[in-house]
């Protein structure tokens, strides 16, 4: 049993897949199934790096944050009324947590050399997190197809850039957001997602591209492919075709820019 | 009489005193390196070493004394495999990563002893504190082959010490957790060491 779960495809697949599994079809009906995408990261965090934060490393932020996301994007789904705003509120806060991570190491580097890493960290999550909430979060296929893309883009990138920790957290992102959206596929019907799923989502895949930017040895270009995985997940589908189709749809055009970035990270090392 | 008897005692002492101060040394970082050895899936031995260090030394053997401050550059270390041939990164890559020793974030590795046991004039075992990925812990490190004297390459010009210590820890008290079990949690460490008197 202790080997099974030392098991990095069970730390970072099957673990997340069954707790997300479990949560996304108890708490659907309370439209706070997108709770899915948190209950995999967690669980992947316990299994791999355990719940310790000091001293405050910029992956430890990052596994805060996204512990944090969602309890935000419960407030902003159940206690506010949607505005405009939202989108850009939320885009300025995942740009002000890039630079809380990134900050002190880029700091050190000196502005030349962090100019370029510290503005793509910046700008790919203010427009993962930002884009990814305007146009995805509405629509349970949707976002669940992007949280699976994300993940799978992530995940794959920081792996081939030298970062199994980073490569795990972002598949275990992609497993919570498949169990989401495997539940829509089963029952057939869109279930709520909100920013209670799609922060949570978007925010720990941009910082995790990032951080295998700025720690590990994915490519900058790499990062700019995964922040676009959002706008393939928002592209046009028959509103009448079944909801298992619509979420195979979605997932393809998502994950093949996925693919795009892992294979800019893989041949960034050449 | 006896007063003179006993300035002449005080002035023989003299040098003597000042041989018994302490001595303070700097590393040689062409001589000094510090190696670790893990065990790979239960298996084999591998081994690395970083390919840069700097410190100093402080010896007073007459008061049986000594501390040692080292500080070593992570992104030097080296397995032997830089080189990621048809594989997406090599291991030294993957071994600079925040998966061990995050070299971006922690790019400092330090140790700081004080010797607590000598063996005749040699220090024989040094408690300290090694600092790793931004953790402090207690590792002991036992002194072998401590010599010090003349260096014969300057013909005797310069005055060095020299030995090995050797120790051991558990990565994941310092944080480094990945795949602990297939790659050994216990690290062995071997630091060489040579450094020239100031």
């Amino acid at each position: 049993m202790q080997e099974m779960l030392a098991n990095p495809a069970v730390q970072g697949g099957l673990a997340p897949f069954v707790a997300a599994l479990t949560v996304a079809a108890l708490f659907a009906p309370f439209r706070l199934g997108g709770l899915a995408v948190v209950a995999a990261f967690a669980t992947a965090v316990y299994f791999i790096a355990g719940f310790t934060f000091e001293p405050l490393t910029a992956t430890r932020k990052i596994i805060i944050l996204g512990l944090a996301a969602p309890l935000a994007g419960i407030v902003i789904d159940f206690a506010f009324r949607p505005t405009r705003l939202e989108a850009w509120v939320l885009a300025l806060a995942g740009a002000a947590a890039a630079a809380w991570i990134f900050w002190p190491l880029l700091a050190q580097k000196g502005l030349e050399r962090a100019l370029l890493p510290g503005g793509i960290a910046v700008l790919a999550t203010a427009w993962t997190v930002g884009f990814s909430h305007s146009r995805l979060a509405e629509d349970g296929v949707r976002a669940g197809a992007a949280g699976v893309a994300l993940g799978v883009g992530a995940g794959g990138a920081a792996i081939l850039g030298a970062s199994l920790t980073y490569g795990l957290y972002g598949m275990a992102v992609a497993a919570g957001a498949g169990a989401f959206l495997l539940v829509q596929m089963i029952i057939g019907k869109k279930t709520h997602a909100g920013a209670t799923f799609m922060l949570a989502a978007a925010l720990v895949t941009a910082l995790l591209a990032s951080a295998a930017m700025i720690l590990a040895q994915v490519p900058w270009y790499a990062v700019i492919a995964l922040a676009l995985v959002p706008l393939a997940a928002s592209l046009p589908v028959s509103a009448g075709a079944p909801v298992w189709l619509q979420a195979l749809l979605l997932s393809l055009f998502g994950l093949f820019m996925a693919g795009i970035a892992c294979a800019l990270a893989w041949h960034a090392g050449s | 009489m006896s007063s003179k008897f006993a300035a002449v005692l005080i002035a023989a002492a003299l040098p003597l005193t000042a041989a018994a101060a302490p001595e303070s040394f700097t590393v040689d970082p062409y001589h000094s390196f510090p190696y670790f050895e893990v065990l790979h899936l239960g298996t084999s031995s591998i081994r690395g070493h970083f390919e840069k260090i700097s410190g100093k030394l402080v010896l007073d053997t007459a008061a049986k004394s000594g501390t040692i401050e080292l500080a070593v550059p992570t992104s030097t270390l080296t397995t032997g495999d830089n080189d990621k041939g048809s594989r997406a990164r090599s291991r030294d890559e993957h071994l600079r990563s925040p998966d061990f020793f995050n070299v971006a974030e922690f790019p400092t590795m330090t140790y700081k002893g004080t010797a607590t046991k000598f063996n005749g004039d040699a220090p024989a075992t040094l408690e300290g504190q090694l600092t790793l990925l931004g953790v402090t812990k207690p590792v002991t490190l036992t002194v072998e082959r401590w010599k010090c004297g003349p260096d014969p390459r300057t013909q005797g010009k310069r005055y060095f010490c020299g030995g090995n210590a050797t120790g051991a820890f558990n990565r994941s008290d310092f944080g480094m957790k990945f795949i602990v079990g297939p790659v050994s949690d216990e690290v062995k460490l071997w630091i060489s060491v040579e450094a020239f008197r100031d």
